[in-house]
């Protein structure tokens, strides 16, 4: 088998960047995401692949938070699209866990099928390659087992398993992967080495069966108290690897100007208000039960699994201690009239 | 040319030219597009919409009227926000974005043989009107039609010409035209539409109710023609929400796993009753 | 602290099944020791799983805003900082003083349940071993400035100096220094509007960044963007900031917003006071920037 010895990593990343910008887990400030290899400050940043997870999730790599579309041009009567920005630059994305390469796939579900493929997500999608890594050591909110997520199998290219001082384990899964592999395959060497052995789960949850139920729980008085405490602000939106509710909006001077589109947020009353001044999602309560809903059934219903991967990002990043599992579990325990 | 968006950029409206404008009340106008070489960007069908943008400003998603022979993208716009005050603002020979068709559109051939009932409100008007003329076009398709309107004041009422003067001449057609409050000069019926479609009081048989108009509305038709008989197979109706990017992409026109914007707008009662009641 | 955390269940369902409140706002227990989080209670029997304890640091006066348009009475436990919250709502008439009963708690300082759950979260590196939050030790008014009724003992004020110490050297920079630090802050912002949520002086009906005609601040991501949001909204905060800390506790990449807000809170008493937001309420007062007097200096702020 093929073996990336821990050495060769950083040597590993800079040969790959020379021809891809290559996205990677690294502390940053407070907190840490996955950030341009190329951009990384040695003395600040540290590379997170021994960690659980990284804060912020890969999500913008293919979905970017604000993402130029096209740029315009109107004098008096006269208007045109003037160029458009689809970005087919490669890119790859080093060390991604199995929760977020299954947002990935999530994303690829909603923007590439049903009838409609965004052109913009696909030129990044399209030149885009995934190295995971596998999970051994479940953290304290990590449930994507229960979510139908193999923590040791990440949905991506390449796959890397970490076995300790000796190195990781390269497996390569498809075509692209190959492609990669082969351009860094001095770098790797050829050795036995042993995958070490999946931890317990810390944190229980049983999603069986949750979706159908919660198919009759739309009005439930569930949601008026799981709600309560929500603030509605938009991290867990934000920080979520498989939320992808994006808004097009325009920024025009003069004649110029271009359209963009960035991530919004059902958490906001401003996401559904009405032109006329009506709202749909009126408060805090049907907000709240859309996110989760999309999440645990509407999702599933439309592509087949949840929308929810696990992670438990949400989980740590709410200021008000709203539990997606404590969600799940309570919908499970919840008596429904029949 | 096919009634559902195939670009390869779904999201990159097309230009077109605005060649003209009608007034239709004093918040509605009618704008009729073509691209400027002539023709237009896409065919639509009876209850498709597209995005129409006014570059520097935003999109908005509009019913697109359907008329025989497709020489025109045609939209009647209401005034209510931003993009549409500009709408209103701009003249002959503007150039505005256009994208799409989307949605589904009205079930057209489902119909055929059937009596049709159609019940609007105010704008609600504009897009049972694509299916309306469509019916008119195929007249010997479909059995009796029987159009109930209203609006809040007679000014109001959109596409006069057509309420009273074209539309009733046409065989096998009744139009019953109702306005909110009594105005001086207004001999017609007054009240609210649910009501009186209830006075009218239309025979379920062999009748497809298709309906639109404000949600609140809508929801009392709904409980009319129930009233009245009407099983949920025979109500079609159409939905707006919110929407940005009009394929099923951007999250928030959803409605339980549907997208209005994708799977609807047109849905049949039956199946927003399995739907939760968002709407 | 479990003897106030008794006294306030107590409290609370005596309110509830007398009818003195409809609802009551207080903590309960997530499902590690450090998550506690806010609870709203509606029966006496709910009132059970209220708790009080050291990571009760939420400023619960912010939920009395899901309360301003109906007739329900509301109870709620405030501590020095949140009283200070009460006291903007009701200077900013957003709620009447009938409709509350506000149960005070003199407060020794709390713990920061994001601090402890971050730290074990395996997802972020270098979190200080100490829970207390950094908040409470800039803490003037430790002791609640209204209630119905006080629990506790009072406490001395906690002010260690290091915020002030820290706006005094920027407010030393030259200005593109200045520029260079909060456009480096600010560049982190993900836009999660957490900030405002969290906030009980954001108590506008429409937020100017929601507001679409006209849009006043554009939604992407970026520079001038970030900048626009963070500088509006400081200075909509300008001399009504309670200083309460939640938004800086909150912000999930740790932009130091009281640095903003308590530096416009010592302009805004320089220039147009002595004022200081939330601490005295008297039927009719206002906040200094809502009062205009001849005599106001024309010194910009910042």
């Amino acid at each position: 088998m093929k073996i990336l010895s821990k050495d060769k990593v950083e040597r590993v990343l800079d040969k790959l960047a020379e021809s891809a910008e290559v996205f990677v887990p690294l502390s940053r400030a407070n907190s840490s995401g996955f950030y341009s290899w190329k951009t990384r400050n040695p003395e600040k940043e540290q590379l997170m692949l021994e960690t659980l997870n990284v804060y912020l999730s890969p999500k913008n790599v293919g979905f970017p938070q604000t993402e130029k579309m096209y740029s315009i041009i109107q004098s008096g009567t006269e208007a045109q699209i003037k160029e458009t920005f689809e970005d087919s630059s490669p890119r790859i994305i080093f060390g991604l866990r199995a929760c977020d390469a299954r947002a990935i796939r999530c994303l690829d579900d909603v923007f590439l099928t049903r009838g409609y493929e965004d052109s913009f997500y696909k030129a990044r999608r399209d030149n885009m390659v995934l190295i995971g890594q596998a999970c051994y050591e479940p953290g304290p909110n990590c449930f994507c087992q229960a979510m139908g997520v193999d923590p040791l199998e990440p949905e991506v290219d390449i796959v890397i398993r970490d076995c300790g001082d000796k190195g990781y384990i390269w497996e390569t899964k498809t075509p692209k992967g190959e492609e990669l592999t082969t351009s860094i395959s001095n770098l790797l060497e050829e050795k036995e080495l042993k995958a070490p052995e999946a931890k317990a789960f810390q944190t229980q949850v049983d999603y069986e069966g949750v979706a159908e139920k919660l198919k009759g729980m739309f009005e439930h008085p569930i949601w008026e108290d799981l709600s309560s405490n929500c603030q509605n602000c938009g991290i867990c939106t934000y920080v979520c690897p498989s939320c992808h509710c994006f808004d097009i909006q325009v920024k025009s001077w003069g004649e110029e100007g271009y359209r963009f589109r960035c991530w919004d947020s059902c958490m906001y009353g401003e996401y559904t208000a009405e032109a006329g001044g009506g709202n749909p999602r009126p408060t805090t309560k049907e907000r709240f039960r859309n996110r989760f809903l999309h999440k645990l059934e509407f999702f599933s219903e439309r592509y087949g699994y949840p929308l929810c991967t696990g992670c438990g990002r949400c989980i740590v990043a709410c200021p008000t201690g709203i539990n997606i599992v404590n969600i799940i579990n309570e919908v499970k325990e919840a008596s429904v009239d029949v | 040319m096919s009634d559902k968006c195939s670009c390869e950029q779904p999201l990159v409206p097309t230009v077109v030219e605005v060649v003209d404008i009608q007034d239709e009340t004093p918040d509605v106008k009618s704008f009729y597009c073509r691209l400027s070489e002539g023709g237009v960007p896409f065919n639509v069908a009876p209850g498709q919409c597209a995005m129409v943008s006014y570059l520097p400003v935003g999109e908005g998603m509009f019913s697109c009227t359907w008329q025989e022979g497709q020489e025109y993208l045609q939209f009647a716009i209401k005034k209510v926000g931003l993009l549409t005050d500009e709408l209103h603002a701009i003249e002959v020979g503007q150039k505005l974005g256009v994208r799409g068709p989307y949605g589904n559109g009205f079930p057209v051939e489902e119909c055929k043989g059937k009596d049709m009932l159609f019940i609007a409100g105010g704008i609600g008007l504009a897009p049972l009107r694509s299916f309306i003329k469509y019916c008119f076009k195929h007249r010997e398709d479909y059995g009796k039609i029987t159009i109930v309107y209203g609006s809040r004041s007679y000014a109001d009422l959109c596409f006069k010409e057509e309420l009273f003067n074209e539309w009733p001449a046409i065989k096998d057609t009744e139009v019953y035209v109702t306005i909110d409050n009594p105005e001086e000069g207004w001999d017609g019926h007054v009240g609210f539409v649910p009501a009186y479609v209830e006075e009218i009081n239309p025979n379920p048989q062999g009748v497809i109710a298709v309906t639109c108009g404000p949600p609140i509305m809508i929801k009392f038709v709904l409980q009319s023609l129930e009233k009245m008989g009407y099983s949920d197979d025979q109500v079609i109706t159409t939905l707006e929400m919110r929407m940005k990017c009009g394929i099923g992409k951007c999250g928030r026109c959803n409605i339980g796993s549907e997208y209005i914007c994708l799977d609807g707008p047109v849905f049949t009662l039956t199946q927003l009753k399995q739907l939760p009641q968002e709407w | 602290m479990k003897e106030i955390s008794k006294k306030v269940k107590e409290i609370a369902s005596r309110l509830l099944s007398e009818g003195q409140v409809d609802v009551f706002l207080a903590w309960e227990k997530g499902n590690q020791d450090y998550l506690t989080r806010p609870l709203v209670v509606r029966s006496a029997e709910e009132a059970e799983r209220i708790v009080f304890d050291e990571y009760s640091i939420h400023n619960l006066s912010n939920y009395l805003l899901k309360f301003r348009d109906g007739n329900e009475k509301v109870g709620l436990v405030v501590k020095g900082c949140d009283s200070r919250g009460v006291i903007r709502l009701l200077e900013d008439n957003q709620f009447s003083r009938d409709r509350l009963y506000i149960v005070g708690v003199c407060c020794p300082g709390m713990k920061d349940p994001l601090k402890a759950i971050k730290r074990n979260s395996g997802l972020l590196q270098n979190i200080p071993d100490d829970d207390k939050a950094d908040k409470c030790s800039n803490c003037a008014y430790p002791n609640p400035l209204i209630y119905d009724e006080l629990l506790g003992s009072e406490q001395e004020p906690n002010v260690k100096g290091e915020r002030q110490a820290k706006i005094q050297e920027i407010e030393n920079m030259s200005p593109d220094e200045r520029y260079e630090f909060f456009r480096e802050n600010f560049e982190r912002c993900i836009r999660c509007y957490a900030c405002r949520q969290a906030c009980v002086a954001c108590n506008c009906r429409v937020c100017i960044f929601d507001e679409m005609r006209p849009q006043w601040v554009g939604r992407e991501n970026n520079e001038t963007d970030n900048m626009m949001y963070h500088l509006v909204r400081a200075y909509h905060m300008a001399g009504r900031c309670v200083e309460c800390g939640e938004c800086e506790r909150v912000c999930p990449v740790d932009i130091p917003l009281m640095l903003i807000n308590s530096k416009l809170a010592k302009d805004a008493n320089e220039f147009f006071g002595p004022y200081e937001a939330g601490i005295k309420y008297e039927e009719g007062s206002k906040p200094a920037l809502s009062v205009y007097r001849l005599d106001d200096p024309d010194e910009g702020f910042m």
